[in-house]
């Protein structure tokens, strides 16, 4: 027993050691070195990176992530590998700060605020945010003032919700906006009316009406735009060229709208016309 | 008692520990700037205060913890007496209750209340609710029931305490059940279970930071929301702790204070503190003595009681009074009949519930809710995509046994002399045991890449936080083993000149290591339910697997919910079986009670 308890004991120590061998550097050398890229994915946000029915993690953000790091090992001269790491609301920016994951292809609208802690590539993906409502009961955002909105949090769709409903007059916004820790829980109080209305990026909201044909509509315009960039470690200026120099090269070459065009594209569950184009260095 | 000098020493140690962390945290460079100001400055961006949101958070979490504690305390005393009822249905839907609700994780139970339950109930009633906060109130009920089963076990044990002569002799003296059980059984059965209730009432206040899974703005989200609004989340962590630190603090001084005043034949020596709450409690005893002074007034002046009947009269009362006795008999028999009738209902519902369960999606998506995608996992996903309720378990098993060394040494430590050694023991055991699980992962989830300068995965990040989370009360349950062993053998086998690690390694341990295994087994069982926790980092655990499973398949959340409670249910009833089976191997006086009995 005791010759078994230690035996353990000191497995736990070497397991906890390799667990911990990924260091923060200078993550173009270190990409170049190892030959791996970690790639944050999000593993609950349809259509942009989920769970199909196999269980494989499929979606938008993952088949762009994984063009990337081709075109990243394409222009280094060698195959690079990807590793995928679970992400969700909590933890898709600490992990880029921490150094736990070079990039992260995770829904994240380029913000200031966040351009504080950490950098963006240029923008990969043009969204904004609505609100979803059940079907044929609210015309305009003026009709949700008073009623209650859900959210998810840490995003920045619960501040711009706040603010829209803070505008259009309504003294318990704060309240109103209840917030979630993800997206299906912000699906469910729509479905069971706990809320009125679900207000994030309206591709999101696409997903999840899918789920039920015909019974969902979006309300109102766009109240804000939300450019996708792909977070990158702060002040790590060669791999950011990296990153953008790949994504213009994927719009330049037309790979980007067929992969666009694979999750949004007309016929899809998730149509989401294309209006925008990327930005282009000559 | 522990005499003043050694409180000076453990104070004056505190203080050094406090200095040390202060010069590490101003001078050492973890490649983090810490940024305090963020609590109290007008923040430039938002233009807010963000301190004030900790303190809209706390009075949330202290009117969450009041409410949900008058419910538990009102459902287990229900509860509690039922399990002894020896009427059956009332002893199987008591017994249902408290194991049911015991063995599923508070997280999976709040989820049902807040998603699934309503969908039972008719159109009006749900848009009630949703008109009326319900995010609040299905915390708040969701909480005092799951305490409550805590609660009705307590007060089962309290009563069972009681020695039978008691009650047979409040018999003979012609009480009735209802005075035995109001005047002799309960004074007593609450003195005993004083001390649990309160450390209940303790979890039940930490475990209120859970209603921020289903929208609630208690401290422990407002924390969360801090940081998602600077990025600071170490530094409104550290706040938050400090609250539940304090507030669990001044829970256990109450409780304390109550426990001193209701034991019976100690000299009480009472304390500043002691003096102090008794002051602040005197109005309530004032209010308690003009209550029974009023009811006693109108007792004489209605001449209830005592009243001496003429012949006829007497008469006329036995009369009376046999009617009456048949009637309250038969009062009895329509109530057990009713009672049945909704009981036999309770399990048609169940039965017709689970009838009309999708079962064809519940065996589709069992083996992802068992073993997730092992193990054809990606490049990089730890164990071969391993996940689901295996990976809660091998969770729980890893912290079991790394905090069961961490146990040992605090434990031990504690019960040091050497104000050196036991400072720093408490300090950890009573700082971890004052702060919510949620936020003990929080603080490794923020705090390790900070001192370490890279992340762990997330799956270690939560292990670790159980680990020392664990570690804390496997530490309690040490010293508590330890401390059952009789002094003199430690002073034998000190005398024949063993020094204190064979001392404790030859005589002590062995013999506590049995008193605590089933204890051990009981902070397994809540430490695999807590695992449950892990979903709010991303672990691939059960919850999480439940919620990524729902959300693609979105319109059975019944099917998955109800599943993965069963799931959390089977490991735990049977390990709460072992456990039942080790206390009554281990435990030789309750055996020779019972076989007595």
């Amino acid at each position: 027993m005791k010759r078994f308890l230690q035996g353990v004991a000191l497995t736990f120590c070497f397991v906890m050691l390799l667990g911990t061998v990924c260091f923060a550097g200078a993550t173009y050398d270190k990409v170049n070195k190892d030959g791996v890229v970690q790639v944050g994915l999000m593993y609950n946000s349809i259509p942009a990176a989920y769970f199909n029915d196999n269980n494989e993690w499929v979606g938008f953000d993952v088949d762009i992530a994984e063009e990337v790091v081709r075109r990243i090992g394409g222009q280094m001269g060698k195959e690079l590998k990807v590793e995928r790491v679970k992400l969700n609301n909590k933890t898709r920016i600490s992990f880029l700060t921490s150094g736990r994951i070079d990039m992260s292809t995770a829904n994240m609208t380029h913000k200031r605020e966040r351009d504080r802690t950490i950098d963006f590539s240029i923008t990969y993906f043009f969204d904004g945010q609505k609100i979803l409502a059940k079907k044929g009961r609210f015309t305009k955002h003026e009709d949700f003032v008073g009623k209650k909105i859900s959210s998810m949090q840490g995003t920045t769709s619960e501040k711009n919700a706040i603010n829209l409903l803070k505008k259009l007059g309504d003294p318990n916004a704060e309240k109103n906006v209840i917030s979630y820790q993800d997206e299906p829980s912000c699906f469910l109080a729509l479905q069971q009316d706990k809320v009125a209305g679900w207000s994030t990026d309206s591709t999101i909201l696409l997903g999840y009406a899918a789920k039920e044909p015909g019974k969902y509509e979006l309300v109102g315009d766009f109240f804000s735009d939300e450019p996708y960039g792909i977070g990158l470690p702060q002040d790590d200026s060669a791999w950011r060229d990296a990153v953008n120099f790949a994504i213009q090269d994927m719009w330049s070459d037309g790979t980007y709208m067929n992969i666009y065009n694979k999750w949004y594209g007309p016929d899809t569950l998730y149509y989401f016309p294309m209006t925008e184009k990327i930005e282009m260095w000559p | 008692m522990r005499s003043s000098k050694h409180f000076a020493q453990q104070f004056g140690i505190i203080t050094a520990i406090v200095l040390v962390f202060y010069a590490v945290f101003s001078h050492a460079d973890f490649g983090y700037k810490f940024y305090w100001a963020v609590l109290y400055e007008v923040n430039p961006t938002y233009k807010e205060i963000f301190g004030y949101w900790l303190l809209r958070g706390l009075q949330l979490t202290v009117e969450i913890s009041l409410i949900s504690t008058g419910i538990a305390l009102f459902m287990g005393t229900i509860f509690g007496i039922a399990r002894l009822s020896t009427f059956k249905p009332t002893y199987y839907l008591a017994t249902g209750y408290v194991e049911f609700f015991r063995n599923t994780p508070l997280l999976v139970q709040l989820f049902f209340w807040y998603f699934a339950f309503p969908l039972a109930l008719p159109e009006t009633i749900r848009i009630f609710l949703n008109e009326h906060n319900y995010e609040f109130w299905a915390a708040t009920l969701g909480l005092g029931i799951y305490t409550g089963s805590f609660v009705a076990e307590i007060v089962r044990a309290g009563i069972q305490a009681i020695p039978h002569g008691h009650v047979e002799a409040a018999l003979s003296s012609g009480l009735t059940r209802a005075q035995l059980l109001r005047f002799v059984i309960l004074p007593q059965a609450f003195r005993v279970i004083i001390p649990p209730l309160g450390s209940e009432f303790l979890n039940n206040m930490k475990n209120s930071s859970l209603a921020m899974t289903i929208g609630v703005a208690e401290l422990c989200w407002q924390s969360q929301q801090i940081e998602s609004f600077t990025f600071r989340g170490f530094e409104a962590t550290s706040a938050a702790s400090i609250i539940y630190l304090s507030l669990s603090l001044s829970i256990s001084v109450v409780m304390n204070t109550i426990n001193h005043h209701l034991k019976i034949g100690q000299d009480k020596q009472l304390t500043l503190v002691d003096r102090f709450l008794a002051l602040l409690f005197r109005p309530f005893y004032l209010l308690g003595t003009a209550v029974y002074l009023i009811l006693r007034h109108l007792k004489k002046r209605f001449n209830l009681g005592e009243y001496a009947p003429q012949h006829e009269e007497a008469v006329f009362a036995s009369v009376w009074s046999r009617t009456a006795a048949i009637i309250w008999n038969w009062m009895g028999y329509c109530a057990k009949i009713i009672f049945v009738c909704l009981f036999i209902a309770v399990i048609g519902l169940a039965i017709y519930a689970a009838y009309s369960f999708n079962w064809g999606i519940i065996w589709k998506n069992l083996p992802s809710l068992l073993i997730w995608t092992f193990p054809h996992g990606g490049q990089g996903e730890i164990f071969y995509g391993l996940g689901g309720l295996t990976m809660s378990i091998i969770i729980a098993g890893i912290a079991l046994l790394a905090s069961f060394f961490i146990g040992l040494v605090f434990g031990l430590g504690r019960l040091s002399n050497n104000a050196l050694i036991s400072t720093p023991s408490v300090l950890y055991i009573e700082i971890i045991r004052g702060n919510p699980l949620i936020m003990v992962i929080f603080w490794v989830y923020f705090f390790s890449p900070i001192v370490t300068g890279m992340q762990i995965d997330v799956f270690w990040s939560a292990t670790i936080a159980f680990t020392i989370f664990s570690g804390a009360y496997l530490a309690e349950i040490v010293r508590a083993g330890v401390s059952a062993i009789p002094h003199g053998q430690v002073e034998a086998a000190t005398a024949s000149g063993l020094n204190y690690v064979q001392v404790m390694r030859k005589v002590v341990l062995p013999q506590a290591l049995k008193i605590m295994i089933p204890a051990i087994v009981g902070q397994f069982i809540s430490l695999f339910k807590d695992t449950s926790l892990a979903y709010i980092i991303g672990v691939f655990e059960l919850t999480t697997i439940a919620q990524t499973l729902n959300n693609r398949l979105m319109i059975y959340p019944f099917e998955i919910y109800t599943t993965i409670a069963v799931l959390y249910f089977i490991c735990c009833y049977s390990m709460s079986m072992v456990a039942n089976h080790l206390e009554q191997k281990y435990t030789p006086t309750r055996r020779t009670a019972r076989s007595a009995g």
